[in-house]
Formats: structure tokens, C-alpha cells, sequence
């Protein structure tokens, strides 16, 4: 009795020391649980902190990025005009210190940052990984599986529909995509237009051997008097010269002389294009804003940088925005309107106008006046020719030309040949148009990239060049045949400064580039070279010489046009755009503020006067005897007593 | 807990090392210098190393694969498997910040294949090689243990779920898929599209693109609940190692001898990659003669894919070789050509300066389009062809009647082994 009795207590006291034994695990598995879960809980908001701490860093950075201060850049543009003043040189660099303090300072705050994530990631995972083994039972193994055949089915769907998808949506993107560079090369360097840019519609460019004599597709004829069509119809029985002809066609003079090339300001810069004006008595004081010796001023409807030209009494000027392209006539007297006309179904004219920047727009390039007709350029590749009276007489286009500003190389005429420099993204490329009918006479390829200059006629032992300047080369064609006559290789990047010509000499520039003179013909090496004053924009003009040369940032100098020697420089507080002129013995050169400064075209460089337009100033002056015609940004006006 | 505090201690330790130089380090601004070119070195490439520490990475990663091979098949030590994937995630991950690594390694091959002028290292043909061949042999221990990817999300599974099986295989096409375009953009020179989208080496190297980043969290967010998120849905060398290791002859099981179908492992693996014994009744013969037609129609259709997917592939060759630098700079260009005027195009700006034509650019992006055309053939092709043979598997059931890891998927773990009862 007393040994089951000392038994079961025994089995007793063993059971009750089991069930303490699995009490107390049980409390320090809770207790461990406990511990797990708050030491998560803590990593947990700590790793939150810290995340969000580096990500308010970031967006901070992102924010103000010490290294792209706009202090500094302004103080550095200041620098730029001052290059001597210690102080702001001190203050860049005190600027600089503090921008680079910041941003290491940032740099080891987020490494920081970054460690202390790292660890404090560390330390979530095991607390949760503790915490949820803890926690884990042993669970009985189910019965119930997944039913593998409908699986296997639902599998076999979803892998079709993944599949097919994929397959699918590619088919779908190859069918969209538009192959810019098939596109390209199937034009022959000719941009397409794709159809995202519903504004760009390019159009094939117009083949010289496909003209017909008579009216086509492609060319439209308004003839207005007997003598217009008499002439049409003589000129359209002359063959069609194209770049290889072996006999240039034989033309007729368009009926005036130089002299009346002379007296008129027909093309961009004038006579031959060469920035010097023969007329007299130019005026010398004006303002524009109070009225000062302004005989009339009108608002032209439509923007353009183009200046004006002069035949007789009329005044011509263009001006277009991306709807609508504009030629209008002016009593160059009186300042009346005397017709403005849209130049509107042209064949070929893109439905929508390309893109162009602001400081170029689409009509950039400056007309051309024969006496006869009027020509005019814009920059949807839209030739045009108007009757001095405004009847259209014939209009084509040339190709949207691809030009990232928009086309800018004005207009050369002479005797019956409209000249255009259509260099471009796709290819160097000159034509020669008939003045009565546009059709082609020459159109040659250059070996030249885009260009913004205009070309220019020289005279060489008799014989007329159209000299042109573009990246790599200064060349010269014939005008006849458009063949190339000789070629420097000179300049480089944006060229938008056409050529000065005297004393024998061809004068190029460009900003980048260099500054050279050098004899017209084939093989000549530079006369001289100078690269210190470059102009981006404004063409240099030669006069009695004496070279001068704009830049766009303000500064105009004189060079010895036989030796490049400096004469003189100045420095002005705006800058030049618009091209030196010279009238009178003076030369005129606009400031992008409108001032007119008037120097003596001289070695001494002596300030006449600095007259304000009262407005900015982007065209060249145009002169008459007595007067002096200025585009300005928002008014045409006619200076003079 | 307390016995394991002593192990994740030593983990802490580690890390604890590997930091001290930051602990230590003071906070110094270099002196700006403005006359010496100094160019401070960029924190998002790690330094070129000396070529006898290359050989050694190789050395450690044939003793990494050796030894994981050894722990899953013969000491069948979980445990073992778990600190081994620490050492390799501290040693190729952060020490080595990630790079080179087997993944990678694909686009070296395949450019070396396909570009005469591009020699791939020894290192890297090496580290491409090596964890094919083990897995050739022994399964996908590369995955268990050596690669420092698989190893961060290994390390952070908390509370895995399990997906159905057909969602299993829709998303493990995906793999294949992004296998097909690595190769392809390899090849042509275009990119190397695992590295830029690895979304752990900015984990691994401290530093990178706010993206990356945000990518890699994301995945280990993910990973938490559902594991091994990228090797499992994006991995491309996991398809190579997957069809090795499916040929594996000692590959990692379950039970050390004979399965008793306990069914305690069923739900042990958080990957999903046990396969359970397959009933009678999926063998019947209807059953049987059902699948037999799906079957023969499969491997009709095989070839059918192939093909369209080689068409369709071909066709796809303008937008896919747009990946390419060049392709893609010459396309803006004729698209948008006042964007040459534009400055803040880095772009365009440095191909202006950099003397070439516009051209030449033209003639380069021609050569690579036509490169992209008859890679597309390729790229659609095994599209084509690893969507017929998916689809085929899923209509053969293989006999079995023990609980098995599936060779191609499962990534050797060694977590299964644990809940087995069966002593060796």
C-alpha cells in the first residue's frame, strides 16, 4: 500500500514538475515572443525614420543641387562681362566653397543614412523571423491538394493568353513604329514627316530635268500685261540648264542696269549683296520714340526679321506666322499700303509650317526686287514671285527645308536668275530660278553643311561669282551654271555671316571659326587670318580699306583689309545682329536696343551720332537718297527730314 | 531564441566590421581643387580589381559551389546552406558591391559570341560557366548559396504564401522572356539590360539611382511574403541554371532514403517547388488519351510558334534596336531637328562636338537596325519555342509517387530536408 502510495506520489510530483517544466517554457516563449515583436516593432519605425529621412534628403537635393547654383552661374555670366573684378571673383569662389560643403555634406548623410538602414534592416528581419517562428505551429499536412488538371488547364490558358500577349502587343508596337531612318535614306537625306508632327510635311523637292515650259503641277503662272507674257513666252523656250549641262543655256538681261541696281536697294545688303549703298544725304539724327525725323511709321501685320527692299517708289516687306505667309508694298513716300497680298497655293506648300525657333521665324530671309517682280522666300520652302503691282506671277516650293532655326539665306537676283542657298540638314544645295517662271535653270549639291548666310555677288575679270559661305567652305559659283568656280576651307559650326568683298579680297567669318581673307580663285591660300573678333550673326562689310566686323555681344572693329591689321575696336552695351551698312562714308549698324550707331567708315572709327529707334533692331538699315527705311520688332520706319 | 542570439550576433559582428571604417571615419571636406584636374571617382562603378583577385573571386566561387553542393546532398545541413548564403551575400554582394556575378555574365557570352572585337575575360566566362556546370550535376546550389541575389531574399522570408501552380508558370515564362531580350541587346552592343536593372546592387553598393533603389526595397519588401520574388519571376541565368539542373543526377532530396508520404514537407518550401506524388487518376486512360491529342497537337503547334514568333520578332526590329545608343540618337535627330539647338541635350550636344557626320551616325544606326532585324528572328523564335515546349509540359504527367523537389525549380534551400522525418 505505501509503495503505490509513495508511487503515485512520485508519478505525481514528476507529472507536477512536467507540467512547471512546460509552464515556464511556455512563459519564455511568450516572453521571447514579446521581446521579438518589440524589437521589430522598434527596427521596424527606426528603418521607417531613417527611409524617410533619406528620401526627404533626396527630394531636398533634388530640389536645390548645390553644384547647379544658379548664383553661381549668374555671378559667373557677370564675370564674363567683367572679367578683371576681384571681387566677383572672390564671391564666386566663396559661393563655390559653400556649394561643395553642401553637397559632401549630403553625400555622408546619405551613407550614412544608408548604414544605418542597412543595420537596422538587419535587425527587423531576424526580430520577424524569430517572431514569426516562435509563433509557428506544426499544422497537420492537409488532405485536400490542388486539383492538378485544373491546374494544368488554367495553366495552359493563362500561358496562351501570356503568350499571345506578348506576341501580340509587339506585332502591334513593329506596326507603329515609324522607321525614321528607312524613311530618311528613302529620301535621300530628305527628312519625312511623321505623323506625330502633323505641323511638318515635307515635300519632295523639285526636280530640275522634270520642269515643264508650260505651266504644270508643280508651277503656277498669273501673267497680268502683254509685256509679261511676251517675255514668259520667250523665256520659256530656253532649255532647262541643269547642274551637269555642258552648254549654259544663253539669258536675257532682265533690263536694267547696275546703275538702277544702284540707285534701288534690291537684295539683302544691298547692291551685289555687299553691304554698301551708293545713296546720299542718309540722315544722321532720329528717335523713334518721340517722333524725331520720323516721316511715317507703320505696324506691319506679320513678324519677320527680313528687311526691306526698294524698287522705284515701292517698298516691299514679307512677314509670316505659322498659318499664314505675307508679302506687302509700301509708297516708300508716304507709307501707304499699297497691296498685301498671302501667298497662298503654291504647290507642294506643306499643310502645316514647320518648327522654327523664335529667333529665326519663317520669314527670316529678305526678298529680292528685279524692277519686274518681287520675289520672296520663307520658311516652309515657299518661293514666290509677285508683279511690282501684287499680282502673283508664279510660286513653287522647294522642300520643307530641315532646319533645326528655320531657313534664313535671303534671295540674290540677277539679270534673269533668282539665286537661292538652300544648305541644310540634308545636304548643301544652290538653285538658280527662272525670274519670269521659277522654273530651275541650275540646281547643284554642295559639299557643305547647313548654312544661314546668304550668297553674294563679286565680280572676277568680268565676270560675275555668287559666293557663298557655309560650314566647311567659302565657295564660289558660276552664275551661268552653278559649277563651282573655287573653294576655301575655312569655316566651321553655324555659319550665318555672308562674305564682304574688296580691294580684291573675300572676306568670311564666323564665330568659333576664324576671320580670313583670301584672293577668289581656285587653290588661294589665306591672305591673312585672325581669330580674335568673330561675328555670330551680323555679315562684315569692306569699304575703302577698311573691314568691318559686328559681334553679337557688342563689339564692332576695324581691320586693314590688305594686312588684317586692327585699326580700331569699340565696344557698344548691346549686341549686334542686324549687318553693318555703309552710306555716305558712314557706316550704320543697329543694336539689338535699337540704337543706330553711325561711325565714320574710316580708320578712325569716329562716333557721328547714336540715334534710338525707341524699339529692338534685327533687320539691316535699307537707304534711299535722303532717307533711311528700319524694320524694327514692332514698326517699319521711314527716317529722314 | 537565446541559442540563436550567439549566431546572429556573429552576423552583427560582421556587418559590425565591414562598417567600422564609417564609424570611425571623421566627416572631412577635400579642398576644392581648381588647378590639378582631380575628377572624383564615380561612386556607382566599382574600381577595376587587380587581375589575382579576379582569379581568386573564381577560386572562392568553385569553393562556394563545392562546399553548398557537399551541404545539400551529402550533409543535407540546412544550416549549413543558411550561413554559407551570408558569406556569399557579405563576400559577392557587398564586398565585391555585386559585380561581376553569373547573371551578369550571360551579356559578356553573348556579346563575345556575336561582337569579333569584344574579349570577354577568363573571370567572366569563368563565373558564367562554373554554376551551369555544378548545376549540370548537382542541382541549383548557385541558387542556394553563392549568389549574393537569391541569398538577401532568402535571408528576409518571414511569412511566405503559396500561389497556384498556373500562376506559378504564367509568371515563370517571364524569365524567359527577359532571358531572350538580354541576349538580343547584348549581342548588338545596345546594353547590358540585367545589370541596368538589377535591382540589388544598389543595396549592395550603398549608392545608386533613387530607381534602383527603390526597385530593390521593393523587391525585399516583396520578398517578405512572397519569396525569392526576382529569382523567381526575372531571373534569366535561372532559366539556364533551371535547364541544367533538370538533368542534375544528385540533385537535392527530401528525404534522406525512402519517402513514407508523411506529407509533413508538403507545405515547406516557400517557393512552391515540391512536387506531390501524382494519383492513379490523372493516369487513366481517358484522361491519358485527352492529354495524348493536346500533345500531338502541341508539338504540330511547336514549330508553328517558333516561326510566328521569329516573324514577329523580325518585324519588332525598329522599336527593339531603339535600346541602341546610336539608333535612338539618329532617329531623334531626323524626328526633331531643332533639337540640335537645343543645349540641355547632353546628347546631341556631344555627338555635334564630337566631330563626326550626321551621316556616318545614319550608317551606324542602319548596320545595328539590320543586326536588330535578324536578332529579332532569334529573340522571337525562342519566345516561340519556350511557350510551345511550356505548354507541352503542361499536358504530361510524369510518374511519381514520392514527394520530390521539382529539379528545375527548386533552388536547393535545404529548408524541406529539415521537416522530413526519415533518418538517413
Amino acid at each position: 500500500m505505501q509503495s503505490i502510495k509513495d508511487a503515485s506520489i512520485k508519478d505525481a510530483s514528476i507529472k507536477d514538475a512536467s507540467i512547471k517544466y512546460k509552464d515556464e517554457e511556455y512563459m519564455d516563449r511568450e516572453n521571447n515572443i514579446k521581446i521579438a515583436h518589440r524589437v521589430a516593432l522598434i527596427s521596424g519605425m527606426f528603418c521607417g525614420i531613417v527611409a524617410l529621412l533619406l528620401i526627404l534628403n533626396f527630394w531636398h537635393m533634388k530640389q536645390h543641387e548645390p553644384l547647379e547654383s544658379a548664383t553661381i552661374e549668374a555671378l559667373v555670366e557677370r564675370l564674363s562681362n567683367e572679367p578683371n573684378s576681384d571681387v566677383l571673383k572672390e564671391e564666386i569662389r566663396s559661393f563655390d566653397l559653400l556649394a561643395r560643403k553642401a553637397y559632401f555634406t549630403s553625400r555622408w548623410q546619405i551613407k550614412t543614412g544608408t548604414y544605418l538602414l542597412l543595420i537596422g534592416g538587419i535587425v527587423l528581419a531576424i526580430s520577424l523571423k524569430i517572431y514569426t517562428d516562435l509563433r509557428a505551429k506544426i499544422e497537420r499536412p492537409e488532405d485536400v491538394t490542388e486539383e492538378l488538371l485544373k491546374a494544368r488547364a488554367n495553366a495552359q490558358y493563362w500561358l496562351f493568353l501570356t503568350g499571345g500577349l506578348v506576341l501580340g502587343l509587339s506585332l502591334i508596337a513593329a506596326y507603329v513604329s515609324n522607321d525614321y531612318l528607312k524613311s530618311y535614306q528613302a529620301m535621300g537625306g530628305v527628312e519625312e514627316a511623321a505623323p506625330e508632327q502633323s505641323m511638318v510635311e515635307v515635300i519632295e523637292v523639285f526636280p530640275a530635268n522634270q520642269v515643264a515650259p508650260t505651266a504644270g503641277d508643280s508651277v503656277a503662272q498669273d501673267i497680268s500685261n502683254e509685256e509679261l507674257v511676251a517675255e514668259a513666252s520667250d523665256e520659256q523656250n530656253e532649255p532647262v540648264v541643269e547642274a551637269t549641262a555642258q552648254q549654259p543655256a544663253a539669258v536675257l538681261s532682265s533690263g536694267f542696269s547696275s546703275e538702277d541696281l544702284k540707285k534701288n536697294h534690291a537684295t539683302f545688303r544691298g547692291y551685289m549683296g555687299l553691304g554698301v549703298s551708293y545713296h546720299k544725304n542718309i540722315p544722321e539724327n532720329w528717335n523713334g520714340s518721340t517722333g524725331e525725323n520720323i516721316k511715317w511709321k507703320v505696324a506691319f501685320s506679320k513678324h519677320g526679321y527680313n528687311s526691306p527692299v526698294i524698287w522705284g517708289d515701292k517698298l516691299f516687306i514679307s512677314g509670316a506666322d505659322a498659318q499664314t505667309r505675307i508679302v506687302a508694298c509700301y509708297n516708300r513716300n508716304t507709307g501707304q499700303l499699297l497691296w498685301e497680298k498671302e501667298v497662298t497655293d503654291i504647290p507642294g506648300s506643306p499643310a502645316a509650317a514647320p518648327r522654327v525657333t523664335d529667333d529665326t521665324g519663317l520669314a527670316a530671309p529678305t526678298m529680292a526686287v528685279d524692277g519686274k517682280r518681287v520675289y520672296a522666300i520663307f520658311g516652309t520652302g515657299d518661293v514666290v514671285a509677285f508683279d511690282l503691282n501684287g499680282n502673283k506671277v508664279w510660286g513653287r516650293n522647294l522642300g520643307v527645308p530641315n532646319n533645326h532655326y528655320g531657313h534664313s539665306s535671303s534671295l540674290q537676283v540677277w539679270e534673269n536668275k533668282v539665286v537661292v542657298q538652300y544648305d541644310t540638314n540634308s545636304g548643301g544645295r544652290m538653285l538658280a530660278l527662272q525670274t519670269s517662271s521659277g522654273e530651275t535653270i541650275w540646281d547643284v549639291n554642295r559639299p557643305v553643311n547647313i548654312s544661314w548666310a546668304s550668297p553674294a555677288l563679286i565680280e572676277v575679270n568680268g565676270k560675275i561669282q555668287i559666293v557663298t559661305t557655309s560650314d566647311p567652305y567659302v565657295s564660289a559659283h558660276d552664275l551661268d551654271t552653278g559649277a563651282e568656280i573655287w573653294k576655301v576651307e575655312a569655316m566651321m559650326g553655324e555659319v550665318a555671316p555672308s562674305i564682304a568683298y574688296g580691294d580684291g579680297l573675300v572676306f568670311a567669318t564666323n564665330e568659333y571659326a576664324r576671320l580670313i581673307a583670301v584672293e577668289p580663285k581656285p587653290g588661294a591660300e589665306y591672305t591673312w587670318e585672325d581669330d580674335e573678333y568673330l561675328a555670330e550673326v551680323a555679315s562684315p562689310v569692306a569699304y575703302n580699306g577698311n573691314l568691318f566686323v559686328a559681334t553679337s555681344y557688342g563689339v564692332l572693329v576695324c581691320y586693314d583689309t590688305k594686312t588684317g591689321e586692327k585699326q580700331w575696336e569699340k565696344e557698344f552695351n548691346d549686341g549686334f545682329y542686324s549687318s553693318p551698312m555703309i552710306a555716305d562714308g558712314k557706316l550704320y549698324i543697329i543694336d539689338v536696343g535699337g540704337i543706330t550707331h553711325i561711325l565714320k567708315a574710316d580708320n578712325t572709327g569716329a562716333i557721328v551720332a547714336e540715334p534710338e529707334l525707341g524699339e529692338g533692331g534685327y533687320a539691316l538699315p535699307v537707304f534711299a537718297d535722303g532717307v533711311v527705311y528700319i524694320r524694327g520688332t514692332e514698326h517699319l520706319y521711314c527716317i529722314g527730314k | 531564441m537565446f541559442k540563436r542570439i550567439p549566431s546572429f550576433a556573429l552576423v552583427i559582428l560582421l556587418m559590425s566590421l565591414l562598417t567600422s571604417n564609417l564609424v570611425q571615419a571623421q566627416q572631412r571636406f577635400p579642398k576644392p581643387e581648381f588647378d590639378t584636374g582631380y575628377v572624383q571617382p564615380s561612386p556607382t562603378q566599382p574600381e577595376p580589381r587587380a587581375m589575382a583577385m579576379e582569379y581568386f573571386d573564381v577560386f572562392v566561387l568553385f569553393l562556394v559551389l563545392s562546399l553548398a553542393s557537399w551541404l545539400a546532398i551529402r550533409k543535407r545541413s540546412r544550416r549549413g546552406l543558411l550561413w554559407l548564403s551570408i558569406f556569399s551575400l557579405i563576400y559577392f554582394g557587398f564586398y565585391r558591391d555585386g559585380c561581376i556575378c553569373s547573371i551578369g555574365a550571360i551579356q559578356n557570352v553573348a556579346l563575345s559570341i556575336f561582337d569579333p572585337t569584344y574579349a570577354i575575360s577568363i573571370t567572366a566566362l569563368l563565373f558564367f560557366i562554373m554554376p551551369l556546370l555544378f548545376a549540370l550535376f548537382f542541382g541549383r546550389v548557385f541558387c542556394a548559396s553563392a549568389c549574393p541575389l537569391g541569398a538577401i531574399q532568402d535571408l528576409i522570408v518571414i511569412n511566405p504564401i503559396s500561389i497556384p501552380s498556373w500562376v506559378r508558370k504564367t509568371l515563370g515564362f517571364i524569365p524567359v522572356i527577359y532571358l531572350g531580350i538580354s541576349v538580343l541587346l547584348a549581342a548588338t552592343g545596345s546594353d547590358f539590360l540585367i545589370c541596368r536593372y538589377d535591382p540589388f546592387v544598389g543595396i549592395f553598393r550603398m549608392d545608386g539611382p533613387f530607381l534602383m533603389i527603390f526597385l530593390g526595397i521593393t523587391f525585399l519588401l516583396l520578398g517578405m511574403f512572397y519569396a525569392r520574388p526576382y529569382c523567381r519571376v526575372f531571373c534569366p541565368y535561372g532559366v539556364l541554371l533551371s535547364w541544367m539542373s533538370r538533368f542534375s543526377k544528385w540533385h537535392l532530396s527530401i528525404t534522406p532514403s525512402e519517402c513514407i508520404k508523411c506529407k509533413l514537407c508538403k507545405d515547406s518550401c516557400p517557393f512552391d517547388a515540391i512536387e506531390v506524388p501524382v494519383e492513379q487518376t490523372y493516369r487513366a486512360p481517358e484522361v491519358s488519351r485527352k492529354n495524348l491529342r493536346r500533345f500531338i497537337m502541341y508539338i504540330v503547334l511547336i514549330p508553328v510558334l517558333t516561326i510566328l514568333g521569329g516573324w514577329i520578332g523580325t518585324k519588332s526590329h525598329v522599336f527593339l534596336s531603339r535600346v541602341h545608343p546610336n539608333v535612338y540618337l539618329a532617329e531623334l535627330m531626323i524626328s526633331q531637328p531643332e533639337l540640335r539647338a537645343d543645349e540641355e541635350n547632353l546628347d546631341i550636344q556631344a555627338f555635334l562636338e564630337s566631330g563626326d557626320t550626321f551621316e556616318q551616325l545614319v550608317d551606324e544606326a542602319t548596320v545595328i537596325r539590320e543586326k536588330f532585324r535578324k536578332g529579332g528572328w532569334y529573340l522571337g523564335g525562342f519566345i516561340g519555342l519556350a511557350l510551345g515546349i511550356t505548354l507541352m509540359n503542361q499536358v504530361v504527367f510524369r510518374r511519381r509517387e514520392d514527394y520530390e523537389p521539382h529539379k528545375g525549380d527548386c533552388f536547393s534551400c535545404g529548408r524541406c530536408m529539415d521537416y522530413c522525418p526519415v533518418e538517413k
